[in-house]
């Protein structure tokens, strides 16, 4: 385990206690229980941004997420409807299958870089929802719908997790699994980025060919992280078929891919907690906007458009940087 | 957000007070109906064409003194709720109505948006009136969503009847856009078409919603020389071009769509080529149009600038909220009472002359009554205007 | 066939014009502008308004499409593009910028011109038919042609203009050309106004064929990505060669795969992905990009 200054641990205890205690707390007070699925949508993009943002970490502009995102939403529905397994084998299955698929397709794309894999995962994203509209196993067009909730899991007749179906409020219970996922992630993207591993992607970021030349196994160190990001996606895809119980080839498009990149520019790619922090505020800035009709629209571009000319960085950067991010 | 309610209650106050000083109005409670659908982005239209529908319908309650249910006037309010077109939005939208105290609710517009509902609408006691056509959404086990318009497999079959005897068509091609609600519709329209004994001579070619050209699309469809066209599930911003693209190509034969389609687009899209374009829609026509019609289309225009002609089918789903709630006011945060009027219900259709009744149907295709009954009023578009071909009844 | 080839030349023309304009604002910027399908399909307002609504003729709309997008063009550079790339520590951050131009141009599109689709009346009347071998409306056939005209004349303006031989210094080099005596900051604000009206004109010629809406600004947007791909980022003859070949692609595609449905953009998207694998700098781009 990672040695964690005292105002990391106090960041860290700040976290659960926010996330755990207080805000369920807020919830269960003001009677605002639209806002589990409010967060719960938060998380599960802020675990598939976490993804972009790794890939942005070895130099790449990911526009592809949402292909990853769609694909981990298939392989759990098809896993849950058609073969009648539990959910929370198939949750791990998925993220593995999209790890998979980005080996795959990543062993080729990964050699372009700059505007070049920007496009090329975009164009990704598109085949992805058009395959999904072809092929028999996704049923095509008619989408997979009436998917059961989670159920239950228990080791050695121990309930671990309880069946959804019999709970009160499942919406809590989908927020409480995000949070615990969204804190896996960051924990897992925070010890990559302070370990050797994050060393190396920051020499790649800087110049693939001088870090090379120093003897970095660089098409290894791409696929890998393209997978730990795409294995990110899927997580948060088949996550979000659960909580919808329904997958459709346009559950995730282009527009999600995009939004998955600009969350991470608005938070600030320097930062682990940058993509985090951007999804809060572009999710909720467009639910805070709600009341505004029909000029939502322009006053949230507007505002971003504001942001981006005033803090380009991302909004972190308001803070004194400080080398690869921490705390919260 | 807190600033701006309390400033809006202000104004609310004080022009309440204004009138109560006048003596016209009483202070009414509010009745909260909500619209979750897209209202921005490339799909706009559909949404916006509900909401507006909405607000006009709600404007024209309230300045007419509000709408009595039990021994409560209210005045309504439409709380909207911009889904972008996706289902994870749809989501929150409906999440949110929940949080309002909202029961009744209009839209998702499309498949993917309903599907992701259910769950919600159903744990929280809403229902609602998508304009999509999955069966399973209205099929039991599924229980609280209400087509809110005619299906295509209802309207298909209609319209494909009604050609093969007054038209004498026997061959049909189908072309729809690569996306789910098209490829979904398309599928339905082969079906009745098979089943009515039409031989389908062209089913499989698709475009991409973005094509500029279809030109390239049409050709090998025309080739077959269907007697029929249909542009399945095809939205407002491509039936002109492709009504276009295929009288350019010299196809003589007649163009269909189960869409509610609107005649100004068409007409500055396509002009002439676009006569005898065959397309469902409400009770607009000038032969069918009650005087509420008419006046709900000049309200609608004086509002919003120019009339859809989208919304002559989407004015239908707040009225037939109202006028169940009427029945039975129990039902007003209840839907369990309101599904339980729905069966027997019935009432007198304000915007189509004659006898024609609202009530709910849809008893053969979902084998429980989940949908509304508009009537199936099938147009033809004629020189800038859409003239009535037949209405049918669905059950 | 010869229908196929018409078709080809057709869409290729038009596909053409829109990834010049996208391409010229990536060689000069290093900006990939994701706003280029909204500025198209602002163009094709404008030209509505003035041709379609208020009865001007078709030409004084095309060149009021060209106008208000340079002027937009030149004040979208000067106030966002440039302070932004001087602040930001990565070019990419004006991604974000342009994303959120973007949906400014949507929601402003939408309260302005509305949500339906709209057309304007044809230009001339008529289709040429060529024995049913070919076919091919008059109107298409003077777009074509018009949007051919300005391709070259857009071509020979690089090539042999002052601005031009400026910008195309710029694209090379931007410090080079500094040192060279470019005004680097003005060049750069004429180089994204003169792409952004050639997505105006565009956007004008097409509205008399296709109409327009405000759906139609994402997905031109990402068909322009893919051309400049094609033909290879920042390269003009490069944006231009991929015009053609999407443009061909899709029209054979669509002829030769229509049997099989729903699978000729799988197609046109996988054979894309597996030709920038093999070879990532696009036909004639630099490497990297």
């Amino acid at each position: 385990m990672l040695k964690l200054t005292s105002l990391q641990w106090i960041g860290l205890a700040a976290f659960f206690l926010g996330v755990f205690v207080i805000v369920p707390m807020i919830i269960a007070a003001s009677g605002r229980t639209d806002l589990f699925f409010t967060l719960t949508s938060v998380g599960l993009l802020a675990i598939a941004s976490a993804g972009v943002w790794l890939t942005f970490y070895i130099g790449r502009i990911n526009i592809g997420q949402g292909a990853f995102a769609l694909l981990g939403a298939y392989v759990s529905a098809i896993l849950v409807t058609k073969a009648g397994m539990s959910f929370w084998l198939s949750l791990p299955i998925a993220g593995l299958f999209a790890a998979f698929v980005a080996v795959l397709i990543g062993l080729p794309i990964l050699r372009l870089r700059g505007v070049y894999f920007a496009m090329i995962t975009l164009v990704l994203t598109q085949v992805f929802t058009l395959t999904a509209l072809a092929l028999p196993i996704t049923n095509g067009a008619k989408g997979i719908t009436s998917i059961p909730l989670p159920g239950e899991l228990s080791i050695l007749g121990i309930t671990l997790i309880p069946d959804f179906s019999t709970l009160e409020n499942p919406r809590q219970a989908f927020y409480f699994t995000t949070a615990v996922l969204m804190f896996l992630t960051y924990a897992a993207l925070y010890r990559i980025v302070n370990s050797r591993l994050g060393h190396l992607c920051r020499s790649m970021q800087q110049n693939e060919e001088l870090a090379s030349s120093i003897g970095v196994n660089i098409s290894y160190i791409r696929i890998l992280i393209f997978a730990i990001s795409s294995f990110f996606g899927g997580i948060g895809g088949a996550m979000f078929g659960s909580i919808a119980q329904s997958v459709y080839p346009s559950s995730f498009q282009v527009a999600d891919s995009v939004n998955f990149m600009l969350n991470c520019f608005l938070g600030g790619l320097g930062y682990v907690f940058g993509p985090m922090l951007g999804t809060l505020v572009l999710y909720f800035g467009w639910d805070l906007l709600f009341e505004l009709g029909k000029y939502q629209m322009l006053v949230y571009s507007s505002l971003l458009i504001i942001l981006m000319l005033f803090l380009p960085n991302g909004l972190l950067s308001l803070r004194l940087p400080k080398k690869g991010g921490s705390g919260k | 957000m807190k600033r701006r309610v309390v400033l809006k209650s202000a104004v609310a106050a004080v022009a309440l007070s204004a009138f109560a000083a006048g003596g016209a109005w009483a202070e009414n409670p509010v009745l909260k109906i909500g619209f979750v659908g897209v209202t921005s982005g490339p799909a706009a239209a559909w949404g916006i064409s509900n909401q507006r529908s909405m607000e006009t319908r709600a404007a024209w309650i309230n300045e007419t003194g509000g709408y009595t249910i039990g021994d409560t006037t209210y005045d309504i309010e439409i709380v909207s709720f911009d889904d972008q077109k996706d289902p994870k939005r749809a989501i929150a939208g409906m999440e949110k109505m929940a949080q309002e105290g909202i029961h009744y609710v209009v839209g998702p517009n499309v498949d993917d948006g309903a599907a992701a509902v259910r769950p919600v609408a159903e744990a929280n006691g809403i229902m609602y009136f998508p304009y999509a056509f999955p069966k399973e959404l209205y099929t039991a086990p599924a229980s609280n969503a209400v087509l809110g318009m005619v299906a295509n497999y209802q309207s298909g079959p209609a319209i494909y009847k009604y050609l093969m005897e007054n038209k004498g068509v026997k061959t049909v091609a189908f072309i729809a856009a690569n996306e789910s609600d098209p490829l979904s519709q398309r599928d339905g329209g082969v079906a009745a078409a098979k089943e009515l004994g039409l031989e389908v001579v062209s089913d499989n070619v698709t475009y991409q919603v973005d094509t500029t050209d279809f030109t390239p699309v049409l050709t090998p469809v025309l080739r077959t020389r269907p007697d029929l066209l249909v542009l399945s599930g095809v939205s407002p911003a491509n039936a002109p071009q492709l009504i276009r693209s295929a009288r350019e190509l010299g196809y003589q034969g007649l163009i269909s769509t189960e869409t509610a389609q609107d005649a100004q687009v068409l007409q500055e899209g396509a002009g002439d080529l676009a006569n005898g374009f065959i397309s469902v829609g409400g009770a607009s026509t000038p032969e069918l149009a009650s005087d509420a019609m008419r006046e709900f289309v000049k309200r609608y225009t004086d509002m919003f600038g120019e009339y859809n002609d989208e919304s002559n089918t989407k004015v239908y789903a707040l009225e037939y909220i109202l006028e169940t709630l009427k029945a039975n006011p129990a039902a007003i945060d209840d839907v369990n009472a309101f599904q339980a009027t729905m069966d027997g219900f019935e009432a007198p259709n304000p915007y189509m002359v004659g006898d024609a009744k609202l009530r709910y149907v849809g008893s053969t295709s979902f084998g429980q009554k989940r949908q509304v009954a508009v009537p199936l009023v099938v147009n033809v578009y004629q020189d800038g205007a859409f003239e009535t071909l037949f209405v049918a009844e669905v059950d | 066939m010869e229908q196929i080839l018409a078709n080809g030349v057709y869409l290729g023309a038009q596909y053409a014009m829109i990834a010049l304009g996208l391409t010229l604002i990536f060689a000069l910027m290093n900006v990939l502008n994701f706003a280029h399908g909204q500025m198209y399909v602002l163009g094709g307002f404008v030209t509505y308004t003035f041709y379609g609504q208020l009865g001007f003729p078709f030409v004084a709309g095309l060149v009021m499409s060209c106008v208000t997008l340079f002027i937009l063009g030149a004040l979208i550079e000067r106030f966002l593009f440039a302070p932004v790339i001087r602040r930001s520590s990565r070019d990419e951050s004006t991604m974000l910028l342009a994303a959120g131009l973007a949906f400014f141009f949507d929601a402003v599109i939408l309260l302005l011109f509305g949500e339906k689709q709209r057309g304007v009346p044809k230009i001339v009347n008529g289709v040429f038919n060529w024995d049913f071998r070919l076919i091919m409306p008059y109107d298409r056939i003077l777009i074509c042609v018009l949007a051919i005209l300005s391709i070259v004349s857009f071509i020979l303006f690089m090539q042999y203009s002052k601005t031009g031989r400026a910008l195309r210094a710029l694209a090379q080099d931007r410090t080079a050309a500094q040192l060279m005596g470019v005004n680097v900051d003005r060049y750069s604000m004429i180089g994204f106004a003169l792409g952004a009206m050639l997505a105006g004109l565009v956007g004008g010629l097409l509205v008399t064929i296709t109409g327009v809406n405000l759906g139609m600004g994402g997905p031109t947007s990402i068909k322009a990505f893919m051309m400049v791909m094609i033909g290879g980022a920042g390269v003009i003859s490069g944006a231009i060669a991929g015009g053609i070949i999407l443009g061909f692609l899709e029209a054979i595609g669509l002829a030769v795969l229509s049997q099989y449905g729903d699978i000729t953009y799988l197609m046109i998207f996988v054979s894309l992905m597996i030709f920038l694998a093999i070879r990532p700098q696009g036909l004639m781009g630099k490497p990297w990009g």
